[in-house]
């Protein structure tokens, strides 16, 4: 046998030992760090169709740039684009220096809908609303439900072709209340949206805003003069959560909800329970915080349950319990009407009057089976509850 | 010294074959668990590795002069660490590259599988040819041939190991653990004895183990799920299965992929009583896989026999245990494969309800093509109805998603005279030879059975206009889904490659480049050696996917493919070698053979399809093998002796192997079936056949 000194044999039984140590090493813990990545889509270059088509126009809002390039101005995204390129919503292309929508009058999906599905529980109860949608959509969620028309082009689908008129005569033919422009982001059709909102209301329609939020002062403003009531995501509220998971921003967002508070618009907030995501109590008191300063306690409040969708898939559905967790916590802070969408036969499923306390409404599903409000007022203690009644 | 060089050598060979069969197939089971569990997914693990390890033979090529005994020993050293480490690495990188709890595409699938196993695989591909440098030169006139038949020994007991003990015992890193003992005292034995005290050597060898003892801690840790915690893990033959617990709730994930929860109560609300509703009597149901709360629902109806059928006992025993299904007085628990009860049992139901997921894969596609709807129809009483749905839609059928319930309804329209589709978050067809009404809640009130989904929110989210244009959507001349021609398929990896703004047509092109480039470079005997690997690996996958197609899982019989494959490799190249110095006679002869294998399964699928025992696929894969193993030798042979042709063949056979797992599942299989598959293979021969023929200038050696 060959002998060993004591020098190599202790240089070989520390390395020995350390290497032992090597598979334990920080990697796990490195492993488990959280990066910050930023989903926001980007502008398609050199993208438009050949020729524009009969569903297209040029835009309201938008600047010309030197060199026959362009800026979007409906939505913060503020595309850039030069001749030929597309939005990051799909839907806008600068051909010849001006900025054309590929969206109007041609919406892949109308349906008719309780207007408790989008949704709005203080705006008509039990009417019906003409829903419709093009395609696009300036984020880019993780969970989209829509994803088969939010993320493609309009000439990837299936069209009607419905001209405000005809949208508007179809709501009357169906004898909906209201029009709902939702499904996808309907600020990225904003010249159908607000044409036929114009119409609708000249008819007696009610115009219903289904959005994530994300637009421009100046366009808003603008939609806000024929809006009657909207239902606006409020998908976290935290700016790293809106890059990471959305493709979007906060702050835009906020100034949204604050500028249809200032105009008077009837709009309630929905915000999805996502597992390991948005499940932070400590994010829902800072956001019902921020609610309560700059909208004060009297826009409804949905939080949403999770289910594993698109290409967020490998997440367990939101528990329902952290569902109630958040509903009480947001109205022991002092929001008045919480409620809990995606879970049947929940509690917050129903409006109680926040004065005494009562069941004013209550909902199984799509169906009210008891209604107790005479106008807009509670029927056992004349409280007047926000929204806008039948 | 020369014996006991050629036995260490041979040692290490063998045991590097057990090491590296066993982590290959845990690897594709972990890669399973984590992405998408589709055939391109199971494609792209097998090509990037068979292609990474032809890369590692080829850069065997640069390491003549320095070859030892000792670099052979640390080679293998390295192995038994990268093997754990790369397991670990699939399972936590994954956080690191993609975002928690998303899934994701072809190309970033593509670019981890790759970077995750290059480590792996480049050393493994590079130890084969190494080990023959080191063989040659301790030992004169060593036969190139030797190695191959070697390392196919460790293959095969490697393969066997694997499916008849360690995944039915152990789990991964456990498995992994075993089966890289052997491979460390291999190379222990093969170094030097004065060199086994080195510093260097002790600290190699105490690293390789203790990579190997980090697994056995890290197994569960590195599950765990970044919400709630991880109330049950388990590794069946048929895959992962977890159960995470959020607060109340329990979520049971099957490979990664959350398949219900013990709060989902809308879809168990639609599974039952859409069908349900539908009967006057409902005394004996088939329920073919479960949903979460299904039998709550359907002790409503208080049928008088539910016979539940899941192929993974455990499964069952996961669902009773945390609450997820109730056990009801009438419950039958059967433990097998639904369509294969249904083939053997004589009873008949009232209603069959499947509950699968997506036909996004060969072993589910199987509950949604017409041989199943008919073996259905004979098993329903004669107002009997069958229940099954795919992903829903919102609020517009996307083309891929319109295919597909054109398609199904078509299929399903051939056996039964009714369909009625009611869209939501899911499709569900309700088949039946009677009139079938969609007015859900309206039955259910006659029946005085309570609901809470369908009562409040059927009305407004499944309208008459809906369920108008959902039928308006389908299309007459849509393709009906069979099990040989999974037209089904095709679409899913359509559906996959929208749903990711992606399409393969780039990496597809690329290969067809790297391919054309490499005809160019390689010898005739090379291109054989080529075609070989690539009937081998493409008639491996067709196996694999015929077994799918016609008996269901796959987890745990994959295993045994592969090691009937590779037992196959085993007598052909001993009959090679025999028979080697006839040289294009054997090739020509075997070609030949491979050429009427070919057609003979063709024949047989086309004429008995699942009507064919399991053996016949297994017999069908050792004939191949055998056949494809006698090439080998002989093309090395023609090749000519020395360690750069030896290498070249190893690369030409492997690479072979990767472009006919490629070809076969990604662009065959898929879009023209196995049929087809198998033709397009035969005549990949065809034109090794031809070359060898007309190839009078190919070298004997004598």
């Amino acid at each position: 046998m060959t002998s060993i000194s004591r020098r190599k044999f202790l240089t070989a039984s520390a390395l020995a030992v350390g290497a032992t140590l090597v598979p334990f090493s920080p990697v796990t813990a490195f492993a488990k760090s959280d990066k910050k990545p930023d989903i926001t889509g980007t502008i398609f270059k050199n993208d438009a169709p050949e020729s524009l088509w009969k569903w297209s126009r040029e835009v309201d809002h938008y600047q010309k740039l030197p060199g026959k390039k362009v800026v979007c101005g409906i939505c913060p995204n503020s595309c850039v684009l030069a001749e030929n390129d597309r939005s990051v919503c799909r839907s806008r292309v600068n051909k010849g220096g001006k900025l054309y929508t590929l969206t109007y009058g041609n919406p892949c999906a109308v349906h008719l809908d309780p207007i408790e599905k989008k949704p709005l529980f203080h705006f008509h109860p039990k009417s019906q609303a003409l829903s419709i949608a093009t395609t696009g959509c300036n984020f880019r969620c993780l969970n989209c439900q829509n994803w088969q028309i939010s993320q493609v082009k309009p000439e990837a689908v299936r069209h009607y072709e419905m001209f405000p008129e005809a949208v508007v005569k179809k709501a009357k033919e169906y004898q909906a209340a209201s029009i709902a422009y939702t499904y996808t982001e309907p600020t990225t059709y904003f010249e159908y949206m607000i044409d036929t909102a114009r119409i609708a209301r000249q008819n007696g329609l009610y115009n219903l805003w289904v959005s994530n939020g994300f637009i421009n002062p100046g366009p808003l403003l603008e939609l806000c003069e024929v809006l009657d009531a909207a239902n606006v995501n409020l998908k976290s509220f935290s700016d790293e959560l809106y890059r990471k998971l959305n493709g979007g921003r906060l702050e835009p967002v906020l100034n949204t909800f604050k500028t249809m508070h200032e105009q008077g618009v009837h709009f309630e907030m929905t915000t999805l329970v996502v597992p390991g995501y948005v499940d932070d109590p400590e994010m829902v008191k800072s956001m019902c915080g921020w609610i309560l300063e700059n909208l004060g306690p009297d826009h409804p409040l949905h939080f949403l349950r999770f289910f594993p969708r698109y290409k967020l898939d490998r997440l367990p559905p939101a528990p329902i319990s952290k569902l109630t967790e958040f509903r009480n916590l947001a109205m022991k802070e002092g929001i008045r009407y919480v409620y809990v969408g995606n879970v049947p036969g929940h509690e917050g499923n129903h409006t109680y009057c926040h004065n005494c306390g009562k069941l004013l409404v209550k909902r199984t599903g799509y169906h009210i089976p008891e209604y107790n409000l005479n106008g807009s007022h509670c029927k056992f203690c004349d409280t007047e509850i926000p929204g806008v009644w039948s | 010294m020369k014996n006991t060089n050629d036995r260490l050598i041979s040692l290490v060979v063998i045991t590097t074959g057990i090491s590296s069969v066993v982590t290959q197939l845990l690897v594709i089971r972990e890669f399973l668990s984590q992405f998408n569990g589709n055939e391109f997914v199971v494609a792209l693990i097998l090509f990037n590795w068979l292609l990474l390890g032809g890369i590692g033979t080829m850069l065997a090529k640069m390491a003549g002069k320095g070859a030892s005994t000792g670099r052979l020993s640390g080679l293998s050293l390295l192995l038994v660490a990268l093997s754990p480490l790369e397991l670990f690495a699939i399972r936590e990188l994954r956080a690191i590259f993609f975002l928690h709890g998303t899934s994701v595409g072809f190309y970033p699938t593509l670019s981890y599988t790759l970077l995750t196993i290059v480590p792996y695989c480049l050393v493994l591909g590079f130890a084969l040819p190494y080990s023959l440098t080191v063989a040659e030169k301790l030992i004169p006139n060593y036969p190139g041939t030797r190695i191959y038949i070697t390392d196919n020994i460790g293959d095969v007991t490697g393969g066997a190991l694997f499916s008849f003990i360690l995944v039915i015992f152990l789990k991964p890193f456990q498995a992994i653990f075993f089966a890289n003992l052997p491979l460390l005292i291999a190379a222990f034995l093969l170094m030097p004895r004065p060199k086994r005290q080195h510093a260097v050597f002790m600290t190699a060898i105490a690293a390789s183990l203790a990579a190997l003892i980090f697994g056995l801690f890290i197994e569960r840790p590195s599950l765990a799920p970044r919400e709630g915690k991880l109330a049950y893990y388990e590794e069946s033959r048929y895959g992962r299965i977890e159960v995470h617990q959020a607060h109340e709730q329990y979520t049971l994930f099957l490979d990664g992929v959350p398949l219900f929860s013990s709060q989902n109560l809308t879809l168990a609300e639609e599974t039952v009583h859409y069908p349900l509703s539908q009967l006057d009597t409902v005394d004996e149901i088939l329920i073919i896989s479960a949903e979460g709360g299904i039998m709550k629902e359907i002790g409503k109806y208080q049928p008088k026999r539910v016979d539940y059928v899941e192929i993974d006992p455990r499964i069952t025993e996961v669902q009773f245990r945390f609450d997820l299904l109730k056990k009801i007085p009438a419950l039958n628990i059967i433990h097998q494969d639904g369509r294969a009860f249904l083939k053997k049992t004589e009873k008949t139901y009232n209603a069959i309800l499947s509950n699968l997921p997506e036909p996004d894969t060969f072993k589910l596609n199987r509950f949604y093509t017409d041989r199943f709807y008919e073996l259905a129809k004979k098993h329903l009483a004669p107002d009997g109805i069958l229940l099954f749905s795919v992903d829903g839609i919102d609020n517009y059928l996307s083309d891929a998603q319109r295919q597909k319930i054109s398609s199904l309804y078509q299929t399903a329209k051939n056996q039964f005279k009714h369909i009625l589709m009611l869209p939501g978050e899911r499709i569900f067809f309700l088949c039946r030879d009677k009139p079938l009404n969609p007015n859900i809640p309206k039955l259910l009130a006659k029946k005085g059975i309570k609901t809470t989904y369908i009562k409040g929110y059927f009305y407004g989210n499944i309208t008459k206009t809906r369920i108008e244009r959902l039928s308006q959507e389908v299309m007459t001349d849509a393709p009906v889904n069979r099990d040989y021609a999974p037209n089904m398929i095709r679409i899913m990896f359509s559906e996959w490659f929208t749903q990711y703004a992606s399409s393969p047509a780039l990496f597809i092109a690329l290969v067809i480049v790297l391919c054309g480039i490499y005809f160019i470079i390689i010898t005739r005997e090379e291109f054989v050696l080529f075609s070989t690997g690539c009937l081998t690996m493409g008639s491996e996958t067709l196996v694999i996917f015929a077994f799918q197609i016609f008996f269901g899982y796959i987890y745990y019989q994959i295993g045994l493919i592969v090691t009937v494959f590779l037992a196959g490799l085993l007598p052909g190249a001993f009959f090679g070698e025999r028979l080697r110095k006839r040289g294009r006679q054997v090739l020509i002869f075997t070609d030949a053979i491979l050429i009427a294998l070919m057609l003979f399964f063709i024949a047989s699928i086309y004429l008995f399809g699942d009507r064919l025992p399991q053996g016949s696929f297994l017999v069908f894969g050792f004939a191949v093998a055998i056949a494809c193993g006698c090439q080998f030798p002989v093309a090395l042979y023609l090749r000519g002796s020395g360690q750069s042709a030896a290498i070249q063949s190893f690369s030409a056979d492997l690479i072979g192997a990767a472009a006919g797992t490629l070809i076969s599942s990604v662009l065959l299989i898929p879009y023209v079936g196995i049929l087809w598959t198998a033709l397009a293979l035969a005549g990949i021969k065809i034109a090794s056949l031809i070359l060898i023929r007309t190839g009078h200038d190919i070298h004997i050696q004598t």
